[in-house]
């Protein structure tokens, strides 16, 4: 079985960036998206060890594509959503929806 | 497009950050770096600011990776030491967030974090390097088998100048035949010869070796075979040689087929049978060797030492007189060096019977070869040299050290109120203090690794110097695994060391006035500020201790370089021959240098062309000693030992050296004619006092010369000397087999030196080149030593100075930010902005004052030391000790100023506001 584990919040920013991006997801697209949706700027630093963390866990798998002349003869890593993956992003999803239950928007902070 | 085309390729500089990243993820992350930044930022943005964002992200991910690397390298680690079973513990998860935290402070302020790095840097690079060189010629030992069983045998002589002593061949031989406890015993001598190539030729450094050799030390060739012991057992019937990997990767391209090709050593063909391993450079610490060949091939080989070479004489191999080879014996299983050295006592009584001369005094012994580094007296010599170099960069260190506590110092009362917080909500005091160390470790990494580059880069540069020999050596200063351990320790003792205090001084429990946020407290308290202050004064004073070193170099140099050497002939072209390695008898190279001057001359671009077996201030000498009639002395029944030249009669007006008194060497001075020879002046003032010697008689054994001249002084050895009795004798009438064509006119030196080549090459395409230079490549050498000091001193001092100005910046800044109110208030109460300025500029050069006294105190007491070393200035120049001072303290002007602008510039309404 996968890890019950909860996942961190950055985890779950690559995994639906993966899972938005389908076929395109890689370094320079996954970048892009997370910091077009969230506004918090993600380095490449960061995701390839946590994109490693991920696929051992069994939520991603990757593959390389040829090399490509626009990066200097290097070939680019796409990953793709396993079952797993798509699972534990619903889990999240249903934890943090289950607590923001009941709550109406504007009514959660307290000056 | 065009802006596209630019950036095909990472800057360097970015793929050398790159390296921080772990293995896998360096090409992905450059790919991504690269694609996104052609597709999307290079067509956005301008030049300079795509740049930025090129090298933020780059700089930015690599620290980021570097941690998540550490990161995971300490949990597998973990893992392991633990059997694997721990999973997920606390402590794990605390280092994690330590490592984290550390990189996002340091990435909080870039501008620090890059000062720190750099700092440290410099201090760490210094170190390296000259530990390169240490290491290269003290630690490093010589690749061979089990080396705890092997010894250096040395003729030991309390009398000889170098008291170790090489021993001849037949010595060798003998000691060989002590199979009792010797497994076998190897020699090795050093000698230079020239290789004939398409281009001409190419001098070549090689050890002459017993046939043993390899096998005896247990060392494998690369390619092909070691010696076969019967391939040194027949003088001159195996010309064989092994080479040395260096050698066949430079000069035959790593070409495997060159075994059994053949290679020319002064003219004779020798076959190659075996490349070395790459481990094996030689058997002298820090030079690389080209080539090695059995002894037996000696006469062939050896032309340095031997002087004038002599056809008749007794082969070097056989001549017990002729001693110059180093021996190492392998000792048998369970033989101590006393036993063998009592096994040797029986053989040295036997020397000492058959000639008594040389074994009088001397004995046989054996020292672990372990225990030396280049030679027992070499080793006592060198060694508080290697320490004074040592102590130089870590000097060095210790500055940019004291930079980062005073730094770290500085943050952590920054951070007071928020350690105070945490320490108050209940965090243990051990687990922040390793949350600060953290940081620096970080830090200290980073400066080591660009420390280690920037050590690549100064060894570069450092072997760009050629020392003062006629052949051109080349030092093995490689970056081994020693070095890289020595750098890596030394950035961890400096991460620990100087992280440790300041993060327990900025954990210590002080909760209430930090908490109450009283900003007299918050600004780290008198002690913090007394330690920083004392710092930078530390700081300044060792900076002016290296300053003035650097100063009095520079102006040793400056003076060394305008000595009269008694000489000159800028423009004049040098070439060195060896004849009788190139197979000339006597008489045969009399004509040929004859015929080689006419040649000379009808070419138009030279007008003059001498002879000399030696010019002034080469490397090499050659001293006889004379009885002077008239003033014999029992006491020195040889009469005086002086240097000796030979040179032909044009050499005087060529090189521009008066005659003071009777006449020059003429063309009838030959070797039929009576033998005549010229003094120098201080010859004749030494030896002929208040007297003319014109006409006075010298003689050696048999032979009897007469003075016909005396010549102005010139520099015989060394600039520095004081002036030096000289001979001269007439090169017709004295013979010498390794001789010098000078030659100058209207054509310039090096046009000259190439006709030299050309002309010669075209009269007999195998001579044998020794040396090929100008006149002033000449001088320049003699200025190595000078130069060399004042290069790395200057360095050094350059350094230091940048760095002390750093940290002086750094603290004045930082007490002018704790002070802002304080100015605000002086400004307010109607204070101008010239007298804050003061105000905060005295507090620095309060500092750099008393430092300088410090300094100047070091400085002065160290002077004794140097002045040995220094050349035509006193160790305590007064132009330095006041120059140096000033420049400091200009410096440290600049640094202060800034702030001290700042503060004034201070808004008071802002500042009262703020705090």
């Amino acid at each position: 079985m996968t890890s019950r584990k909860s996942m961190g919040e950055f985890e779950q920013l690559l995994l639906l960036a993966v899972l938005r991006l389908k076929d395109e997801a890689y370094g320079v697209t996954m970048r892009r998206e997370i910091e077009a949706r969230t506004g918090r700027s993600v380095t490449l630093g960061a995701i390839y060890p946590t994109m490693d963390r991920l696929e051992q866990k069994g939520f991603v798998g990757s593959s390389m594509s040829e090399p490509t002349r626009e990066r200097g003869g290097r070939s680019r890593r796409y990953f793709r959503l396993k079952p797993a993956g798509l699972e534990a992003l619903h889990r999240a999803r249903d934890s943090f929806n289950s607590m923001w239950a009941g709550h109406e928007p504007g009514q959660e902070v307290t000056r | 497009m065009s802006r596209v085309r630019d950036s095909e390729r990472l800057p360097k500089g970015i793929s050398l950050l790159l390296l921080l990243l772990e293995p896998r993820h360096r090409d992905l992350f450059a790919g991504d770096l690269l694609e996104e930044y052609k597709r999307f930022v290079a067509p956005t943005r301008s030049p300079a600011s795509a740049r930025r964002w090129l090298w933020s992200q780059a700089f930015r991910g690599s620290l980021v990776g570097l941690a998540h690397r550490a990161f995971d390298l300490t949990a597998s680690l973990r893992a392991t030491l633990s059997g694997g079973s721990r999973g997920g513990g606390g402590s794990m998860d605390m280092l994690r967030q330590d490592l984290r935290y550390a990189a996002r402070r340091l990435l909080a302020s870039p501008g620090f974090t890059l000062v720190a790095v750099l700092s440290l840097a410099i201090g760490i690079g210094a170190n390296t390097s000259i530990f390169t060189i240490v290491n290269a010629v003290m630690v490093r030992k010589s690749p061979m088998a089990d080396p705890g069983s092997v010894a250096d045998l040395y003729m030991y002589d309390e009398e000889s100048a170098i008291k170790f002593d090489p021993m001849s061949w037949p010595t060798y031989d003998a000691l060989s035949e002590l199979t009792s406890v010797f497994e076998g015993v190897i020699g090795y001598e050093v000698f230079i010869a020239s290789t004939q190539m398409e281009s001409g030729s190419d001098p070549v450094m090689g050890e002459l070796v017993s046939g043993n050799f390899f096998s005896v030390l247990g060392i494998q060739p690369a390619l092909g075979r070691a010696f076969l012991p019967e391939e040194d057992e027949v003088a001159d019937r195996n010309p064989v040689t092994v080479i040395s990997h260096s050698y066949w990767q430079e000069r035959f391209a790593g070409d495997p087929s060159v075994l059994g090709q053949t290679l020319r050593l002064n003219g004779l063909p020798f076959t190659i049978v075996g490349i070395g391993p790459e481990r094996l450079k030689g058997m002298i610490p820090g030079v690389v060797t080209d080539l090695w060949v059995p002894s037996m091939m000696l006469d062939h080989l050896n032309v340095f030492g031997s002087g004038q070479t002599d056809p008749d004489a007794i082969s070097r191999r056989q001549n017990p007189n002729s001693q110059s080879v180093f021996l190492k014996a392998r000792l048998r299983d369970g033989v101590t060096t006393e036993q063998a050295e009592a096994a040797m006592a029986v053989l040295a009584l036997d020397l000492r019977a058959s000639n008594p001369d040389d074994w009088e005094t001397a004995k046989l012994v054996a020292i672990p070869t372990l225990d030396v580094s280049i030679h027992p007296l070499a080793d006592k010599a060198l060694a508080p040299v290697a320490a004074l170099l040592m102590a130089v960069v870590g000097m060095l260190l210790l500055l940019a050290c004291t930079n980062l506590a005073s730094f770290l110092l500085a943050r952590g009362a920054d951070r007071k109120k928020e350690v105070a917080l945490r320490l108050a909500l209940g965090a243990g005091r051990g687990r922040l203090v390793r949350q600060l160390l953290t940081e620096t470790l970080m830090l200290a990494g980073l400066g080591g690794a660009l420390g280690v580059a920037l050590a690549y880069w100064t060894i570069d540069l450092v072997l760009r110097f050629q020392p003062p020999i006629a052949i051109p050596v080349t030092f093995d200063l490689s970056i081994d695994g020693t070095v890289l351990t020595f750098a890596v320790l030394v950035s961890l003792g400096t991460g620990l060391l100087f992280g440790l205090l300041p993060a327990l001084q900025s954990t210590k429990p002080d909760l209430a006035p930090t908490l109450k946020d009283e900003s007299r407290a918050a600004s780290g308290g008198r002690r913090g500020a007394s330690l920083r202050n004392a710092l930078v004064t530390a700081q300044i004073a060792i900076s002016l201790v290296l300053l003035i070193g650097s100063g009095l170099f520079v102006r040793s140099l400056i003076s060394a370089q305008s000595v009269d050497p008694g000489f000159s002939a800028p423009e004049a072209g040098i070439i060195g021959l060896e004849m009788a390695t190139s197979g000339y008898t006597s008489n045969e190279a009399e004509v040929a240098l004859q015929e080689l001057r006419t040649r000379l001359l009808s070419d138009p671009g030279i007008d003059q062309v001498a002879l000399a077996t030696r010019l002034p201030l080469s490397a090499m000498v050659l001293t006889n000693s004379f009885v002077i009639s008239g003033r014999e002395d029992p006491a020195e029944p040889d009469g005086p030992s002086v240097d000796v030249i030979m040179v032909s009669p044009e050499y005087f007006p060529l090189l521009g050296i008066p005659i003071l008194a009777g006449r020059e060497f003429e063309a009838g001075d030959t070797g039929d004619a009576a033998n005549v020879v010229i003094v120098s002046e201080e010859m004749a003032r030494r030896y002929w006092p208040g007297d003319s010697p014109i006409g006075a008689q010298m003689s050696r054994g048999e032979e009897v010369f007469r003075v016909v001249g005396v010549t102005r002084d010139t520099k015989v050895r060394t600039l520095g000397e004081a002036p030096r009795p000289l001979v001269y004798h007439p090169v017709a009438q004295r013979y010498s087999s390794m001789i010098s064509l000078v030659a100058t006119g209207p054509a310039s030196a090096s046009e000259i030196v190439l006709t030299l080549h050309r002309t010669i090459r075209g009269f007999d395409r195998d001579l044998v080149i020794m040396s090929e230079t100008t006149m002033s490549e000449h001088l320049g050498v003699m200025l190595f030593a000078p130069r060399m000091a004042a290069f790395i001193l200057g360095i050094a001092g350059g350094l230091a100075l940048l760095l002390a100005a750093v940290g002086l910046y750094g603290v004045v800044n930082y007490s002018v930010s704790r002070r802002t109110r304080e100015m605000g208030i002086r400004m307010s109460l109607g204070a101008d902005a010239a007298s804050v300025r003061r105000l905060v500029m005295v507090g620095g050069l309060r500092l750099v004052a008393v430092g300088s006294a410090i300094g100047l105190v070091l400085a002065y007491a160290g002077a004794r030391f140097v002045g040995s070393f220094l050349y035509g200035v006193g160790g305590t120049d007064p132009l330095t000790f006041l120059g140096v001072p000033i420049l400091l303290a200009s410096v440290a002007l600049a640094a202060g100023y800034f702030p001290a602008y700042r503060a004034s510039r201070v808004d008071p309404v802002q500042a009262l506001r703020s705090d």
